[in-house]
């Protein structure tokens, strides 16, 4: 029993025991003792006082078990911390305490049970933010250009590649209806056909779009975020470049259509003349020899041509073997000169030189420069008309660092149009085609020659009706 | 139209050489052109019984050339032979449009194009002979 009762049951008792002696002396007095009287008041007044204390005495431990309780309260509100409440000895609150300690640990298990799931929350959302950062750098990281949308066709994310190709800022554009963001139509309908088709699997369309004033070629692969069975989150659209993989595709395509177009040619002139032979439709024997000097000068043609192709695609390669060595480059051009003389000689041409010693300064591969040279006069000689004049000159320039050998003809010359393409395999001067034959290869083994294989320029000026110079240029070697 | 004149355009003048001697030994009458502008003009001057074309050819293509004989009321009963070191088939109404009969391509023996030339012209000659 706590004091608090203890005491209210004293002052029960003292109250009746007043009461009682209240009573009597009344009684007492009423028979007129008046002694009895007296001790009515004395015992009413003790009474009473003995009351008023013990009352005081209860309010009191009640005032400071509630102080004790309160204090503990505002400590647990104060931290944080949920605990027991202590009650003190002779506690005049048991029965609130009890109640009140299994709520606070009902309430302090219910936290930590909240504690520990908002822990692993924290961890999860820590967990899914960097997959999230990993997910985009590596989409940052992607040199295609990569665009993800949402089920109600929103742009979600882009890279920098997908911002530069399709023209905007993936700041002013997140959450925004991609018909709004993207200017590309047919773009936008292929996402919006890919959501609500809702496939799972993938699919590559071939799309062209304008970038940087030019139309480029891409292979936009498209494919359904699933987040459900059959629910759909959105689009993933990457769009690889392929218009330099188409070129060099038909490059290839081109090469082999012109080489077997260059082929074919002069195999057709062999097959046929020895047709003509084997039939008899050769009458006397001097049509006979011309048929058979058609048939030696073809071959050779053919011959020649597939030395070309075959030396262009080393040198391309990279498998050619190359002979450096210190070179004379004006004996080189002398030989050259002297090989091609009768051809000039035969079409009336000069033939002149302005030959400065170059005599061992570069290092290169003596028959390869040889075929260069050769090469120029030659298509000289092939384009400049009777009478004309081809003077090839070298030169030694030490502030530069370069010797060079040049071919300047006053023959048609190259339209303007057509220099930037002189130099493509098989290009021919549509304009000059009936002034000689050639296969478009000789040009660009030169350049091969010069440019590839031994890290110098080939350069051309030329002006139609007038001449045309071409100029080799190989680094000297100081060493 | 000569019945025996045949018009060869190439720029090839071996090829024009080696047709023309087959051609001639056979008992045609023939006229070259180096290329296709040449082929039209002769062709409009006197229309020929046929045009052996090769396809690449400079300043105007064999398909260029044979397009404009066909617009042409002069020459466009021309029937065209084609000779072609490319790749090359007829595709969709490209043989109304151009009168291109048939298609050669280069190698070629001139045994062949002799018979198909004297197929494409007894052809046209039972065709007339009918209308």
């Amino acid at each position: 029993m706590t004091s608090a009762k203890r005491l209210a049951i004293v002052t029960v008792v003292l109250i009746c025991c007043g009461a009682a002696a209240g009573y009597y002396a009344t009684a007492m007095a009423l028979q007129g003792r008046w002694l009895a009287n007296g001790a009515n008041v004395l015992v009413l007044t003790l009474t009473a006082v003995l009351a008023v204390l013990m009352i005081l005495l209860v309010w009191r431990q009640m005032h400071r078990a509630m102080d004790r309780l309160a204090e503990q309260l505002d400590t647990m509100s104060r931290t944080g911390q949920i605990g027991l409440v202590m009650a003190g000895e002779g506690d005049q609150l048991p029965d609130v305490v009890r109640p009140l300690n299994r709520f606070l640990t009902r309430c302090q298990g219910q936290i930590e049970q909240l504690r520990v799931a908002n822990r692993e929350l924290q961890i999860q959302s820590r967990i899914a933010d960097a997959e999230k950062h990993q997910v985009e750098a590596i989409i940052y990281s992607i040199s295609e250009a990569v665009l993800v949308t949402n089920r109600f066709d929103e742009l979600m994310l882009a890279n920098e590649a997908a911002e530069r190709l399709l023209g905007f800022t993936l700041a002013g554009a997140v959450r925004q209806n991609i018909e709004q963001v993207l200017s590309d139509t047919a773009l936008v309908r292929l996402i919006r056909d890919t959501r609500s088709h809702g496939r799972r699997s993938r699919k590559v369309v071939e799309h062209s779009l304008e970038y940087a004033g030019e139309t480029r070629t891409f292979n936009v692969t498209l494919s359904c975020i699933a987040t459900g069975l059959d629910e759909i989150g959105g689009v993933v659209a990457v769009l690889h470049d392929v218009t330099r993989e188409k070129e060099i595709a038909k490059m290839k395509t081109d090469f082999v259509s012109n080489v077997s177009h260059e082929l074919r040619t002069p195999l057709a002139s062999i097959k046929a003349y020895v047709e003509m032979l084997i039939d008899g439709e050769a009458e006397d024997d001097r049509t006979r020899m011309e048929f058979l000097e058609v048939i030696a000068g073809e071959s050779d043609r053919l011959g020649r041509m597939i030395d070309n192709i075959l030396n262009i695609a080393r040198i391309e390669s990279g498998v050619v073997k190359v002979v450096r060595e210190p070179l004379s480059l004006t004996a080189v051009v002398k030989e050259a000169a002297e090989v091609v003389a009768p051809q000039a000689r035969a079409k009336t041409l000069r033939l002149t030189e302005r030959i400065a010693p170059v005599l061992g300064q570069v290092e290169a591969d003596r028959d390869m420069i040889y075929q260069a040279v050769l090469n120029l006069l030659s298509n000289a000689i092939k384009y400049t008309p009777e009478g004309g004049t081809i003077t090839i000159a070298t030169e030694l320039d030490e502030r530069r660092g370069v010797a060079s050998c040049s071919v300047r003809d006053t023959g048609v010359g190259i339209p303007p149009e057509d220099l930037p393409h002189i130099f493509d395999k098989f290009f021919r001067v549509r304009s000059n085609n009936r002034m000689a034959k050639g296969t478009g290869l000789g040009l660009s083994l030169v350049k091969q020659i010069v440019e590839t294989v031994h890290g110098g320029r080939l350069l051309v000026t030329s002006e139609p009706g007038r001449g045309s110079t071409f100029t080799i240029e190989l680094p000297i070697c100081h060493s | 139209m000569q019945d025996r004149t045949i018009v060869i355009a190439d720029d090839e003048a071996h090829i024009r050489h080696v047709l023309s001697m087959k051609l001639q030994n056979a008992g045609f009458r023939v006229l070259m052109a180096t290329d296709g502008e040449e082929a039209l003009e002769l062709c409009l001057h006197e229309p020929p019984a046929l045009l052996i074309t090769d396809y690449q050819m400079p300043v105007l293509s064999g398909i260029e050339l044979c397009r404009r004989l066909r617009d042409d009321p002069r020459t466009q009963q021309v029937p065209c032979l084609m000779l072609t070191a490319r790749g090359f088939d007829l595709v969709g109404d490209q043989a109304d449009r151009t009168g291109i009969v048939a298609v050669m391509s280069k190698p070629f023996s001139p045994r062949e194009v002799l018979e198909k030339v004297n197929a494409i012209l007894s052809a046209c000659t039972t065709e007339q002979g009918q209308s």
